[in-house]
């Protein structure tokens, strides 16, 4: 891409675009074809004869203004030095911008069709978090990864650094509160409580955070609050959606508690 | 491996804009025509390396890659084809890259159609709209940037927002983006003749062409906009006065001042300095515009102060271009003083009245806009301003603009006399008076329905007649005559469509059993029941309801309710339209034992609101083929 650019723009730097108009040149040509538009005025009755005489020579002593001497012979140039000097300049600052910009670790092919343990996972996102110890994505994969290993302690620890650099993510929300809830034998109170309320002050439409929200009502003894919520989620959730079981299954289960 | 194409592409155009300021520039300065020549080809290379973005990006959606952030963000595999090419200008990033590639494809087209253009002033204007594209890259590849990667793609991405799942948003924004981002192109002729010192007429007459094809396209944008929230938000409305339509529309009204200020710098000499001001408004609202609409700020100030890059940056971008501007307008002030006179009652007269009252229109709008913003960010409290403010201050400043626009082609280039206008005219403005005495009599009592029907006569019948004058005397029509004609023709059929369709549309918003029968407006609306209804990325229900008049059936609307994966509910109208009137249902929520709530409109002369639009679009690119801007000049 850079040899294909260089050797594009210096190929007109040796046969250079010819100079077309001079601005003296569209000036006359320009004023010449005001004056012809002012005869069909004349003509179409847009002006009278005592004004277009006065137009006439406005137009005239504007073209006498605008006709300056302007024809400086051009200077001719290197045309080697400026290759070089534009071969230097567009290589040298395009790699640098681009690995300034490039992200560090770049998703291979692997890594989209081929499934890793999470042991693998986890020490892939080390690696990169250790180069950027501020990833919001990368720590809150790897608060979803310890969870899946069922290091609840490291999982809360990265959740807690994500939640530091944005605390409005739903998703974050909900996955931290879950993990502190596994700290908590699966009970929904305290911090983990206060985060689904938070994401449900966010977002009072998502389908996660009104499930959510249910199972921290159910937990608090309030089975109508919690099916409440779930009626909610379950009217959000497209008919053949695979969430939706779950969330039926949810209100059939408190349903028959209350049946009880 | 084809992100990182696309991404380094990005960076080697930004790499290129550099070289476009600086060669060229030096050759210019130096008198080196080989080096000034170059503007050209480092536009061409600068703008193939963005197309390739552009395009690598759109394939990035095609082919489902969600190792790019914005493409897990805003495309899943369900979503249909069309829309994952329009995803690309979904989001933010995105449409910042739709704004680059548009202002490459206005540059390109600056460097081919320019052949009747002195070399200097087009080598100058191409330096101008590479420093513009120049700002634009820089904060496209630094805050906003379209291949970020994630290192674990998600197995699926995130739904585009459903409101964006539409074919009136997949063309809107590129319509609207050709018109805002065409301004620069103005814009760039204005201040290369300021850097140069060269204010001849040569950059007047090149500046209009430009200036109407990108304003057309503007008109376009604006009238497609319209339309899509029209069917697509689900409650008949056709205009806001929402911040991000004004933020389209102040742009739209300084640079129809700026046509016509530029017709009369260009025919007469006269306005150099007024037609350069408006220049430098016209891309400077255009940039305000992308600024309130991108910085978050409108969404909540304070959303803008909790991420304050994004905004920042264009805020910064905004006084460097406006600052310059006006720093270089005021250094070269002394070169614009010369002014040809013209007398009360001339054309030039006119045309500036039509320029005062549309600035003046403009400068309202941007007070109901920014003000609720200047309060809000204060801390003086949260205020709203809609459409009572927008509608009491805007319509009393346009209805003299259309009562002078249908007259002043009748009168004379720098003077003229009342009386010769007034024997002129007369029969004319008898035959109006008829016709709306007759219009009240036969057609409606409403004052304002009335108003915008005498409006509608008074331009038909000047316009008209000029026309019909025009043809008698055997004159021959230029394009831009006929550009004139068409396009003060599209105001009047707006300004009827836009009055009749808010006085006397009829809406009703009711509860429907099956079997239930409602009628409006002599139209008998039959709810024939709900059904489940499911597509690719959504499912929901559809409507059924049978319109009938004099117990002939009319058509059979079937509004949708759609629920989409991300759970949020969308109202899709059912319309029968026709020229004279809209049939428009939408559907509400279920009700009990089988009712549901239904939102009915009849809409009279809906259509011509757009048709006005699209007229007054059409007028403008007439005028920009005129034989003028089409002239050989030999050197």
């Amino acid at each position: 891409m850079l040899i294909l650019s260089c050797l594009f723009i210096v190929w007109f730097l040796y046969r250079p675009i010819k100079s077309g108009l001079s601005d003296a040149d569209s000036n006359i040509a320009i004023n010449k074809h005001r004056q012809e538009e002012l005869a069909i005025d004349i003509n179409q009755g847009l002006i009278d004869d005592e004004q277009s005489q006065v137009a006439e020579s406005e137009i005239i002593s504007t073209l006498a203004n605008e006709l300056k001497d302007s024809n400086k012979d051009s200077i001719a140039i290197r045309p080697m030095n400026w290759s070089i000097s534009i071969f230097i300049f567009l290589i040298s600052l395009s790699i640098a911008l681009y690995s300034q910009l490039s992200p560090k670790v770049l998703p291979s092919s692997q890594d989209l069709s081929e499934p890793v343990s999470m042991i693998e996972s986890i020490e892939k996102l080390q690696a990169f978090l250790e180069e950027n110890p501020s990833d919001f994505q990368a720590l809150k994969m790897m608060g979803l990864a310890q969870i899946g290993i069922g290091n609840a302690d490291e999982s809360i620890e990265a959740f807690e650094k994500a939640y530091l650099i944005n605390p409005e993510d739903i998703d974050l929300l909900l996955q931290y509160a879950s993990a502190i809830a596994a700290t908590q034998e699966g009970q929904f109170d305290g911090k983990s409580k206060e985060l689904i309320e938070k994401a449900f002050n966010l977002n009072p439409l998502s389908v996660q955070v009104l499930y959510f929200s249910g199972i921290v009502a159910a937990h608090e003894g309030n089975l109508n609050g919690a099916i409440e919520f779930w009626e909610k989620a379950r009217y959000l959730t497209p008919v053949d959606h695979p969430d939706r079981n779950i969330i039926e299954e949810a209100i059939d289960t408190v349903s028959n508690l209350q049946v009880k | 491996m084809l992100i990182e194409v696309g991404h380094f592409a990005l960076v080697l155009s930004l790499v290129i804009s550099v070289l476009l300021i600086v060669v060229p520039s030096i050759g210019l300065y130096q008198n080196k025509s080989s080096l000034a020549q170059l503007a050209k080809p480092l536009v061409w290379a600068q703008s193939f390396w963005i197309t390739i973005a552009f395009f690598v990006l759109m394939s990035a959606f095609l082919t489902n890659d969600f190792s790019v952030k914005y493409v897990a963000e805003n495309s899943n595999t369900q979503l249909p084809i069309l829309y994952k090419a329009s995803a690309v200008w979904g989001s933010h990033e995105g449409s910042l890259l739709l704004w680059v590639f548009v202002l490459s494809l206005w540059t390109v087209a600056v460097s081919i159609f320019s052949k009747r253009i002195p070399s200097n002033l087009i080598n100058q204007t191409l330096i101008v709209l590479g420093a513009i594209s120049f700002g634009f890259l820089l904060f496209l590849l630094f805050t906003s940037n379209p291949f970020e990667r994630l290192m674990m793609p998600p197995i699926e991405g995130r739904e585009l927002n459903p409101l964006l799942q539409d074919f009136g948003l997949a063309v809107h924004p590129p319509m609207l983006y050709m018109g805002y981002v065409g301004l620069a192109v103005p814009f760039a002729f204005v201040l290369s003749a300021l850097i140069r010192g060269q204010l001849d007429s040569t950059w007047i007459r090149w500046t209009r062409p430009w200036t109407l094809i990108s304003w057309s396209f503007l008109t376009i944008g604006i009238t497609l906009g319209s339309w899509w929230a029209y069917y697509e938000l689900g409650w008949g409305g056709w205009w806001f006065w929402d911040p991000v339509e004004n933020a389209s529309f102040m742009p739209w009204l300084v640079a129809t001042a700026l046509i016509h200020s530029l017709s009369v710098s260009e025919k007469r000499g006269a306005f150099k300095q007024w037609t350069v001001l408006l220049a430098i408004g016209g891309f400077s609202l255009s940039l305000l515009g992308t600024f309130l609409v991108r910085s978050g700020v409108l969404t909540s100030v304070h959303a803008f102060a909790t991420d304050p890059t994004r905004g920042l940056f264009i805020l910064i971008f905004l006084f460097i271009v406006i600052g310059g501007s006006l720093v270089l307008y005021t250094w070269r002030s002394s070169l614009l003083q010369q002014s040809n006179p013209f007398s009360l009652l001339s054309r030039e007269t006119g045309l500036l009245i039509n320029n005062i009252l549309l600035v003046t229109a403009m400068l309202s709008v941007l007070l109901g806009t920014l003000y609720p913003l200047i309060l809000d960010s204060l801390n003086l409290g949260k205020i709203s301003v809609g459409a009572p403010y927008f509608n009491a201050v805007f319509v009393p400043i346009m209805i003299p603009g259309v009562l002078a626009l249908a007259v002043y082609p009748y009168v004379r280039w720098k003077k003229d006399s009342a009386l010769r206008v007034f024997n002129l005219l007369k029969l004319e403005w008898v035959c109006i008076v008829l016709l709306t005495l007759l219009s009240w009599v036969l057609i409606t009592k409403n004052i304002f329905v009335l108003i915008s029907i005498a409006l509608f006569i008074w331009v038909i019948n000047h316009v008209g007649a000029l026309f019909l004058r025009r043809l008698k005397a055997k004159s021959k029509l230029s394009m831009s005559f006929l550009g004139m004609v068409v396009a003060h023709l599209g105001i009047a059929v707006f300004v009827l469509g836009a009055t009749v369709t808010t006085q006397l549309g009829i809406e009703k918003d009711i509860k429907m059993s099956l079997g239930e029968t409602q009628t409006i407006a002599g139209y008998d609306f039959v709810f024939n029941g709900v059904s489940p209804h499911s597509k690719d990325n959504y499912s929901g229900f559809i409507g059924d309801i049978s319109v009938f008049k004099n117990n002939k059936i009319v058509t059979q609307l079937r509004p949708e309710k759609r629920l989409y994966q991300t759970g949020m509910p969308m109202t899709e109208a059912s319309i029968d339209p026709s020229i004279t009137r809209d049939l428009y249902v939408a559907l509400g929520e279920s009700l009990e034992e089988g009712a549901w709530s239904v939102r009915i409109y009849y809409k009279p002369l809906v259509r011509w609101i757009w048709l006005g639009g699209l007229m007054i679009a059409l007028g403008a690119l007439l005028a920009a083929v005129d034989r003028r801007y089409l002239m050989r000049v030999k050197s």
